[in-house]
């Protein structure tokens, strides 16, 4: 039966062209809407190091100003200082641990057609490519000594090596950074974490890095934050060492701890750091530090921030106003189709097979305007794209998982929709149909 | 075949009840053919309506071929209805939007028949109401003596028991309507129970026996040689 009513679904479909598609629309609107927001809502809330969010964990430790709490939803600094992110790395607690921020190169190839461009680059330890699972196409990292001495070697993202070396195998070649030889040792798949959970206060929707260059190389170049580097504390101390051995803090710090006795030693470890700063006069607030799981940072830190979880609702209830339009379209056209339901009843359909009937017919006028409404979610999308100018682009998209729902939501929308006109049908006295058709 | 006893149907609103049918009791044997009569708003359609299972009785016994269908549910109903009764209007009730064939279609997809049985029994009765050339044509393209046997070749697909008819030739001119008639007495030959609702004298003096509803009730129940009288226009 059921390919039964869904030719007669087409038929009616088909019967009445105007209201159909007014239906259509309707939920092809709604679920537009809807899915446009949910999409970026759902880009926003993802954990992209969900396989691992049970072993990672982000670093805070509480070094503020003693009068006044940080600024964030556990009153403690999202960044660490440099000198207390030096201190951490000598822990050999961690299964891997790293010390990173953003900053940036002027890029240049010897004896190639290639104009100078800046990079957004991160200076970090090499233990990031393990314990973010960044894959690599060639080489690998760099030498444990390049994270405390300055050595000149550097990964490429693989949109660099494109564009320096034509995706050929660069390792072993050197390129210029701010006019210094960088021998590249390895060049990463293409990699983009969205959010960018590990750096989430210096653009939570930014592209990943293009260069990845060794922690130790910050004395040679002298190397800023470029991102945010935030302080309290007026210090004396002049110079790029001044800067390193200040309050500011600039510097994010994960590290991976395997088992329950690692979390349980690393916390005695820096319950003891911050006691051993506080004996020389550091860490004046009370004795505070955070380890939060890739998944807590993203709450933290407010990824999706609550301006869009009320969008996301509103885009819901005008969904909602568009399947009560629908409910309303349907139901006219159900009623205008009563005396046909009476003479069914009377042939032998029961109230259910009815009910059937009509709810397949508004499950296929649902699937199309669920259809419909993804091209206009991707429409959408393609404007919010257009009006941010790229600074979301790697959320403005959907994936299956956002394309199976689209059509889940038509479907259940039209069910919704369908549900109450096809009880009333099917509930009618087909006998005042008989007699008066 | 069809046996009522006691029957009631009333309809209740905030503030009236109007009873239809008081005490109604009949019974239709196998093979009958009887004509119903009496004045407008005596209850003859509501009498139609329960004996085709389309609406339930507020009281009272029917039994059904037999079987008791007064406590059913709709499932058991629609069943009953689809295979042991064919149902005759007056305004025809056929589906606009589709053919002949798929109009006659339609009992026999809630049958559960596979599209071979139903295409033959679809061109049986095409054939026998003389419409075979016509399967594909739109009811309002038929005149309405043609859709009325449209109409009965729908009822007479599912080979049901038992015919119901209400004003057959109401809307027919007189020589559509003794072409109605005359397939309706061919039908019964074949042993098909009808029960006949018109206000026509003439037709009803056709039928094997007339019952007369006065009031909800059978006021009068006579051979069909002395109803003539009895049918109120």
């Amino acid at each position: 039966m059921f390919g039964y009513y869904i030719s007669l679904a087409l038929r009616s479909i088909r019967g009445t062209p105007i209201l159909s598609a007014l239906m259509i629309a309707a939920i092809a609107v709604g679920v537009g809407a809807a899915m446009t927001t949910l999409t970026l809502n759902h880009m926003m809330s993802q954990n992209p190091l969900d396989r691992k969010d049970s072993v990672l964990y982000a670093v805070q430790l509480d070094g503020w100003d003693p009068n006044e709490a940080y600024d964030s939803n556990n009153q403690m600094p999202w960044q660490l200082t440099y000198k207390d992110a030096q201190a951490l790395l000598r822990s050999d607690i961690p299964t891997h641990q790293i010390a990173m921020h953003r900053t940036g190169f002027t890029v240049e190839k010897d004896n190639s057609d290639l104009r100078p461009f800046t990079a957004d680059t991160r200076a970090t330890t090499r233990d990031f490519f393990t314990l973010f699972d960044v894959p690599f196409i060639y080489g690998g990292t760099w030498n444990a000594d390049a994270d405390k001495s300055p050595v000149q070697q550097v990964v490429l993202s693989k949109e660099t090596n494109d564009k320096l070396f034509d995706g050929e195998n660069s390792v072993g070649k050197s390129i210029s950074l701010n006019g210094e030889p960088f021998t590249v040792v390895g060049v990463i798949d293409h990699w983009n974490p969205v959010p960018k959970v590990y750096d989430l206060n210096n653009g939570p929707f930014n592209d990943s890095e293009e260069l990845y260059i060794p922690f130790g190389l910050h004395r040679r170049f002298e190397m800023y934050s470029w991102g945010n580097t935030n302080g309290w504390k007026n210090d004396d101390s002049e110079g790029y060492e001044g800067f390193l051995q200040s309050e500011n803090i600039w510097i994010q710090y994960w590290v991976q701890l395997d088992t329950a006795e690692q979390v349980e030693q690393y916390r005695d470890f820096l319950t003891g750091y911050i006691r051993q700063q506080k004996e020389q006069g550091r860490f004046e607030r009370p004795l505070k530090f955070g380890l939060s799981h890739p998944s807590e940072w993203l709450v933290l830190n407010e990824a999706l921030r609550d301006d869009n979880r009320v969008l996301g609702w509103l885009s819901l209830a005008f969904l909602l106003v568009c399947v009560v339009n629908a409910v309303a379209l349907l139901l006219a056209k159900f009623l205008r189709k009563a005396p046909e339901a009476g003479v069914r009843r009377a042939l032998g359909a029961s109230r259910n097979a009815v009910f059937t009937q009509h709810l397949i017919e508004s499950a296929c006028i649902g699937i199309t305007g669920g259809l419909f409404g993804i091209l206009l979610a991707i429409l959408g999308l393609q404007s919010v794209k257009h009006l941010a100018m790229g600074y979301i682009d790697q959320l403005a998209y959907m994936d299956w998982q956002m394309v199976l729902a689209a059509i889940g939501l038509a479907i259940l929308a039209s069910l919704l929709a369908g549900a109450y006109p096809a009880w009333r049908i099917s509930r009618t006295n087909p006998s005042i149909y008989l007699k008066t058709q | 075949m069809l046996k009522m006893h006691n029957i009631r149907k009333s309809y209740r609103t905030d503030t009236i009840e109007t009873h239809a049918l008081r005490d109604f009791s009949l019974e239709v044997a196998e093979g009958e053919f009887v004509s119903v009569t009496g004045p407008s708003g005596s209850g003859k359609t509501t009498f139609l309506n329960i004996a085709g299972l389309l609406e339930t009785s507020t009281g009272g016994q029917y039994l059904l071929d037999g079987e008791d269908v007064s406590g059913l549910n709709d499932r058991d109903r629609s069943r009953l209805r689809n295979e042991k009764i064919g149902f005759i209007f007056q305004g025809f009730n056929l589906i606009p939007d589709l053919n002949l064939f798929d109009n006659i279609d339609v009992p026999l997809r809630y049958r559960g028949f596979n599209a071979k049985e139903r295409r033959k029994r679809i061109e049986k009765v095409l054939e026998q109401v003389g419409l075979a050339a016509r399967a594909k044509h739109l009811p309002a393209q038929l005149s309405g003596g043609q859709q009325q046997r449209v109409a009965i070749a729908r009822a007479l697909a599912g080979e049901p028991r038992f015919l119901l008819a209400d004003e057959p030739t109401g809307n027919l001119d007189s020589l559509m309507a003794r072409q109605v008639m005359e397939l309706l007495e061919f039908i019964n030959e074949w042993g098909t129970t009808i029960v006949m609702v018109t206000h026509d004298p003439d037709l009803a003096r056709r039928a094997h026996r007339n019952i007369q509803i006065v009031d909800g009730q059978v006021s009068d129940m006579r051979n069909a040689n002395s109803v003539a009288e009895a049918a109120t226009a």
